[in-house]
């Protein structure tokens, strides 16, 4: 493995406060989702990827952009060679996550990748004392597993049909706890969303059915009309069904990716792929993306 | 019923639990009067459904039922967010037999009234280990006494009807009653919601309890615990 003639090596000293912030929401949000990751790091965009635990190579469940300039102050990067510029590192999401939570009182962090006993993600955290002038600095490492070249495939930016519908989404938090209600009676909800900018969750169980309706919301793209050729569409009344996109997904799985609540943003969408997919879009200030992919589930 | 809503749950045969909600806690309330509407859901599925939106949120809830057969129906509304609502279909069973555990032959032997707080704090400090609660109560000092015996101690509170926490206190005769202490920690829920609450030991051991739920500007609740004694080997 050509870990050796890699070296690469981002700091970022004195970011805004409140990007410091996002990196942690951000890290912290695929912690629960996934206890592995991967960071592909290129000249321009840091990117989180987390393919399915269960499934080998599969398809990502979620796909994260961080643009390096809003974060470092300074990034270098050098891969194999021109043709393979970036780098891709595996590693576990949590021990990521715990050494950035203590980033909130930090002056500035050092990213690395190192060769210890096997390749490490290290991390320099240089962090103000709260009683003197001093400073300190912790170094943590992280067993990393360098990505050979040949596996780089699994972990492409998935290509997704074009959304049936794209609707805004209410407030996450508000959103999740509903869902995590749901989720104790039933293991899955569907999903609908109209071009009239309704959003409706639904659960349907031998003991009861419950449905949340949210109105009003921003319809930003619709690529109707859609077949509703099957029974499952159930019919609601006043509701034009060419009008309406419906999608079945894990109740579980749309929970935990509902905790990206944590990272401040600016706008969330959702994607609706009529009965085979949801993507949840968010984007930050900082021009952060992140896409979760929920596949839908076809009876 | 036309006086208001009542909602029991039993464990065991052993612990009856009832609420009573007033018809005056609801804006409207309209109900068929010539018989009491009675029917079974899933106490888990009722919560679940009225927590939609958070425990920390106050909506308004309608609640629809038809029929014998017919689901009941929610409707909550969150009060800080006006875009969204839920609706609930709860499936409805018929009830099963009720235990009816008010005998009218037993006299009630001894009552008493305490400050539910205290009696709380009080609870919460027996041995968790336990599991039987030992209740003496007796005309003669200390008048009340709680005993537990653990693995290797037996402990005892002393409650006289002097103490602060006590507002009231009649016993003619000294009796000595068991009860699991897993069923009494089941009313401690109720009990960090009210302010004053009554036991009623009737002679053939059955402990009554009746609570008054308060919150501030809220109307009345009453809740009810049944507790069957553990019988002498």
């Amino acid at each position: 493995m050509p870990t050796t003639r890699r070296q690469q090596q981002a700091s970022a000293s004195d970011p805004a406060p409140e990007a410091a912030h996002q990196p942690p929401h951000i890290v912290t949000t695929i912690s629960k989702l996934s206890k592995e990751c991967v960071l592909r790091l290129s000249s321009e965009k840091i990117y989180f990827i987390v393919n399915d635990d269960s499934s080998g190579p599969a398809p990502p469940v979620l796909w994260c952009e961080i643009p390096q300039m809003m974060f470092f102050s300074e990034y270098q990067l050098i891969g194999v060679d021109d043709e393979h510029k970036d780098i891709y590192l595996g590693f576990s999401s949590v021990n990521l996550s715990r050494p950035l939570v203590t980033l909130k009182s930090a002056k500035s962090l050092k990213m690395k990748l190192t060769k210890k006993q096997c390749p490490c993600l290290t991390l320099e955290i240089e962090s103000a004392s709260s009683t003197s002038q001093q400073t300190r600095q912790v170094t943590h490492d992280i067993p990393a597993i360098v990505i050979p070249r040949k596996c780089w495939s699994d972990f492409y930016e998935p290509q997704v049909p074009k959304p049936d519908i794209s609707i805004e989404l209410p407030s996450l938090k508000q959103l999740r706890t509903t869902i995590d209600r749901m989720r104790t009676m039933s293991s899955d909800v569907v999903i609908r969303a109209s071009a009239e900018g309704r959003l409706t969750l639904q659960i349907k169980t031998d003991t009861a059915k419950v449905s949340t309706r949210f109105k009003g919301l921003t319809v930003e793209a619709f690529e109707g009309p859609i077949e509703h050729s099957d029974s499952e569409s159930e019919t609601q009344i006043n509701e034009d069904q060419s009008r309406l996109c419906v999608c079945r997904v894990d109740a579980k799985k749309l929970s935990m990716f509902l905790n990206a609540d944590q990272i401040s943003h600016n706008r969330v969408t959702c994607n609706v792929v009529h009965k085979r997919l949801v993507t949840l879009c968010l984007r930050t200030d900082e021009n952060v993306h992140l896409q979760c992919y929920i596949t839908g589930i076809v009876y | 019923m036309t006086e208001g809503l009542k909602l029991t749950v039993e464990e065991g045969k052993c612990v009856q639990a009832s609420a009573y909600v007033p018809a005056d806690n609801f804006t409207e309330y309209h109900v068929r009067e010539d018989v009491d509407v009675m029917f079974k859901i899933s106490i888990a599925v009722l919560a679940e459904c009225l927590n939609i939106f958070g425990s920390a949120e106050e909506s308004s809830l309608k609640m629809y039922y038809r029929c014998e057969g017919s689901p009941l129906l929610l409707v909550l509304q969150p009060q800080s967010v006006h875009n969204v609502m839920t609706d609930c279909e709860i499936s409805t069973q018929t009830p099963d037999s009720l235990l009816d555990l008010r005998d009218s032959d037993a006299d009630e032997v001894a009552k008493l009234v305490l400050k539910a707080p205290a009696f709380l704090a009080l609870l919460a400090d027996l041995e968790r280990s336990c599991d039987v609660l030992e209740l003496n109560l007796s005309p003669e000092h200390p008048n009340v006494s709680i005993v537990t015996y653990g693995m290797q101690d037996r402990s005892c509170i002393d409650m006289p009807k002097s103490s602060d926490m006590v507002s009231s206190f009649s016993c003619e005769q000294a009796l000595t009653l068991r009860y699991q202490l897993h069923h009494i920690r089941l009313f401690m829920k109720a009990l960090a919601l009210s302010s004053k609450v009554v036991l009623r030991f009737s002679s053939n051991g059955v402990l009554l309890l009746q609570l008054k739920l308060e919150k501030e500007d809220q109307r009345q609740m009453f809740s009810e615990f049944y507790i069957v004694p553990l019988l002498d080997d």
